[in-house]
């Protein structure tokens, strides 16, 4: 996090510096191996998730808890570590076409199930078909966009069989793509991507993932008591797991606490050595040397609709949009009304998802002009409003914000109109705060005039965000358009795999394009602050995709 | 009786299928889809995952399809538990719920009668206003306040009962509290107002003139024939039970139904939140339909009117 604003007030600053301070520690987490010296004899953690366990099939999850448990318990291709970065799972060895559309992966010989049978080649296929076909239902096919004929297999225009993705022997992938995926290794150790052992799943068929003994295991735990409907289940050492050398932990205790309160009580009871906070909690405990703020991949951002028949013209013009951003306080905003872990939007791309692959610098920094399209000026605000008016032809301008109902997304819409009617005063906003999912249909039909948007990062590569703005995107609800961005990107998209620098770079450039043009105005990026018992050590989290990785997790004595 | 009963039963069934059509078209009006990912979602998808789940049927279609099969006792698979029948997530988990309503029922109930009782024998002395204090705060404070109120002082600070979760009777035992609050409040103003009552009427007078003792008096006629009113608040008691559970499942981790409710409206969850509304409004004709048939042994003038009309 940087601290761009320049008026920024002494109070502001010192709770950056602390939300500095709990950030950056979540990082202090070692990967395990290092420091084996001082573990305590009982090797178990008890950890929480907020809701139940959904699923355990790779093909059909969609939510993170079920992501979480099966990227504990099972391995794709390969495994993602710290920053996302790829290591070694399945695959030992992978080679790609000079065009950077055929990969081909040589498997790990030995590697096993946990019925015993070994992990091949076909069961990557027989997985990656069964995800894809319609019959299947899931709903994260979408995912596998780009490999040869996904598009229109999910569709149900081609036959399952013609996915780009084949066995050649026992320890060989082939893959085929229709165009070139720079995150391509990315997506490898992503849950949907896992393998599945055919004989197992047509053995089980419907139960199969439904409950913890209708599942194989590849990964470095096993589920155990798991009946698909309870609220407490483990994660067992796997002595199957072909590096299980480098896991330590015994076993990590799940349990179901809905409630946040009853979650800090039994942490601070002992019985939990992790709970996940919400709301007002986090204000309360911010200060509590066990809090950790991990920030999240998904950003909060005010989205103008240009096409509105009432207010469409005004938000056409750059100047208005600008200058509802510059009369936006975001830190305090993120410090005072929303109170709960989040952070200000330090763009369109969110903070801690992806980084330079030279330097190693932050998205989020190399994209940073001064804080162009996310700082706050008053006289700035105020006179951009006054050209962007008479630019337009308006004396006034009335229109109606959009949100969840959710209180954050209340608070933060109302702290949105407060302020801006406080520094514009020829504008005037309404609210309209709505169920999560008539929002939703409303946004993607164009039936609004402002709305806040969440958008939720899937792999760690700013193209996941920054796509959406692009022409023509059905996520692009406000239908802005900038012919640079648009060339940025598509320059970007088209990178082939060695060009990874200069895709690098046409983001940057996209996303300065886009906060240059103000074509959305970000507000903040959501977090999820966790209470964490400082032995327990080895935790990887990352902000998109799947958050935790268990693998080199351990209690330090 | 019989005649009585198959009557009762008509209706249980004819508020089930009311209740359950109600439900089924309410739960259509609502916005949004069960589809988890679909801002991400291309129309042909949706489409294509609709006609998976049977979605993409006339609604009617969809009502008599579902009513067929839930006849049989098929309530269909959720969908937010991929593939998990919807008939064996109710039933793993209703067991914790139901335990934990009777044990709420049966503690807040007999409480409830010792203490409204106290409080007629000992009218107008500084034990009957303790009592009807009891009974204002039982009625006044949300179960879900004394909830956490009960987590934080005797389960964290004092340590004397599990905080949360499920596993052995000292799990239930801050639960339980909670949740028999407010039919012990409920039933001790009930029982001493009908106490009181009968404390003043004339066998009671004369019970006492026959020269039988006072504790013999209040048990033999006094309590007795103030019980019988009871029975009619033991509906209302049941409905306060149930919807309190939901929360109170939430508080204190208990894998039980009435949290899987709340999950399954929120994620539009249709064959759960269908499933679930059945067996709610079973459970509560039952119990209806038993404080009837209780009501009609008990006081004979019932069973009597009944027949004559």
């Amino acid at each position: 996090m940087k601290i761009k604003q320049i008026g920024a007030t002494v109070v502001v600053a010192a709770a950056s510096v602390l939300l500095l301070a709990a950030c950056g520690s979540t990082k202090d987490s070692d990967s395990g191996s290092s420091s084996k010296g001082n573990l305590a004899t009982n090797q178990t953690v008890n950890w929480m998730e907020s809701s139940q366990l959904p699923s355990m099939d790779s093909s059909k999850a969609t939510d993170q808890i079920s992501f979480n448990m099966m990227n504990n318990t099972n391995e794709g291709l390969y495994r993602l570590g710290k920053d996302n970065k790829v290591e070694a799972g399945m695959a030992t060895k992978t080679t790609t076409s000079k065009d950077g559309k055929t990969w081909t992966f040589t498997l790990r010989k030995g590697a096993k199930w946990s019925n015993g049978a070994e992990v091949t080649a076909n069961d990557f296929v027989y997985g990656w078909r069964r995800t894809v076909n319609p019959k299947t239902a899931g709903q994260y096919s979408y995912i596998y966009s780009g490999i040869k004929n996904a598009d229109a297999i999910v569709d149900g225009k081609k036959a399952v069989n013609s996915l780009g993705v084949k066995a050649d022997g026992k320890y060989k992938l082939v893959v085929t793509l229709e165009k070139n995926i720079p995150y391509f290794k990315l997506l490898m150790g992503f849950v949907p991507f896992f393998p599945q052992n055919q004989q197992f799943v047509e053995k089980e068929g419907k139960t199969y993932g439904t409950k913890a003994s209708a599942v194989l295991y590849n990964g470095p735990y096993t589920l155990k008591g798991w009946t698909g409907t309870n609220d407490s289940w483990s994660l067992v050492k796997n002595n199957k797991y072909w590096d299980k050398k480098n896991v330590t932990l015994k076993k990590l205790n799940d349990q179901v606490v809905a409630d946040s309160n009853t979650a800090l009580n039994q942490f601070q009871s002992g019985k939990l050595d992790a709970a996940t906070l919400t709301g007002q909690q986090v204000k309360n405990m911010l200060s509590n040397k066990s809090m950790k703020v991990r920030p999240m991949a998904r950003l909060a951002y005010l989205e103008f609709n240009q096409k509105d028949k009432k207010v469409g013209k005004a938000f056409q013009n750059k100047k208005i949009r600008q200058a509802i951003s510059y009369a936006l306080q975001r830190k305090q905003m993120v410090k005072n009304v929303l109170a709960d872990g989040s952070i200000a939007a330090p763009g369109f791309v969110t903070k801690d998802l992806a980084k330079n692959p030279k330097t190693g610098a932050d998205f989020t920094k190399d994209a940073d002009s001064d804080g162009v399209g996310i700082s706050y000026d008053k006289a700035k605000a105020q006179k951009l409003m006054k050209e962007g008016l008479k630019e337009v032809g308006l004396k006034k301008l009335t229109f109606t914000l959009m949100a969840d109902n959710t209180p954050q997304e209340k608070n933060a819409a109302e702290y949105i109109q407060s302020q801006i009617q406080k520094v514009l005063p020829q504008v005037k906003v309404e609210n309209l705060n709505l169920p999560y999912k008539t929002r939703l249909q409303r946004s993607a039909a164009g039936n609004f005039q402002a709305v806040i948007t969440l958008w939720g990062a899937d792999y760690s590569d700013p193209s996941t965000d920054l796509n959406i703005m692009t022409k023509d995107n059905p996520q692009n609800n406000g239908s802005w358009t900038n012919k640079a961005f648009n060339n940025y990107m598509d320059k970007a998209n088209d990178a082939s795999a060695d060009q990874t620098q200069q895709r690098w770079d046409n983001m940057v450039k996209a996303e300065k394009e886009l906060m240059k043009d103000q074509g959305v105005v970000p507000l903040f990026q959501t977090s999820q602050p966790q209470m964490m018992n400082s032995k327990v050590k080895g935790i990887i989290y990352n902000t998109a995709g799947t958050p935790f990785n268990f693998k080199n997790m351990y209690v330090a004595k | 009786m019989a005649r009585y009963l198959g009557k009762r039963i008509f209706y249980l069934v004819l508020t089930l299928f009311i209740v359950t059509t109600l439900t089924f078209f309410l739960m259509k009006l609502m916005p949004g889809t069960p589809l988890t990912n679909q801002e991400k979602l291309s129309p042909s998808q949706i489409h294509l995952i609709y006609k998976q789940y049977g979605l993409d049927k006339p609604v009617w279609l969809q009502y008599i399809e579902y009513l067929i099969n839930a006849t049989h006792g098929d309530f269909g698979t959720s969908f937010q538990f991929s593939d998990q029948p919807v008939s064996y997530l109710i039933s793993s988990r209703i067991g914790a719920s139901i335990q934990l309503g009777v044990q709420a029922m049966v503690l807040g109930v007999i409480v409830g009668i010792v203490i409204g009782a106290f409080g007629a024998v000992k009218r107008n002395t500084w034990m009957d206003s303790a009592t009807t204090i009891i009974s204002i705060l039982g009625i006044s404070i949300p179960s879900f306040v004394l909830a956490v109120v009960l987590q934080y002082f005797i389960g964290l600070k004092l340590g004397w009962f599990p905080i949360a979760d499920w596993g052995g009777f000292s799990y239930t035992v801050l639960p339980t509290l909670a949740l028999a609050m407010a039919p012990l409040a409920e039933s001790a103003r009930f029982v001493r107002t009908e106490m009181v009552d009968v404390l003043s009427s004339d066998y009671i007078e004369l019970a006492r003139a026959k020269g039988m003792s006072k504790t013999g008096v209040i048990y033999h006629h006094a309590l007795r024939n103030s019980l019988i009113p009871l029975v009619t608040i033991i509906g209302p008691v049941a409905v306060n039970i149930m919807t309190g559970s939901m929360v109170i499942e939430n508080i204190f981790s208990i894998p039980g139904i009435g949290n899987q409710f709340v999950q399954s409206v929120l994620t539009n969850d249709y064959p759960t939140i269908m499933g679930l509304t059945i067996v709610y409004c079973f459970m509560l004709t039952v119990v209806l339909l038993l404080t009837d048939i209780v009501y009609g042994i008990i006081d004979p003038r019932i069973r009597i009117t009944e027949n004559r009309g």
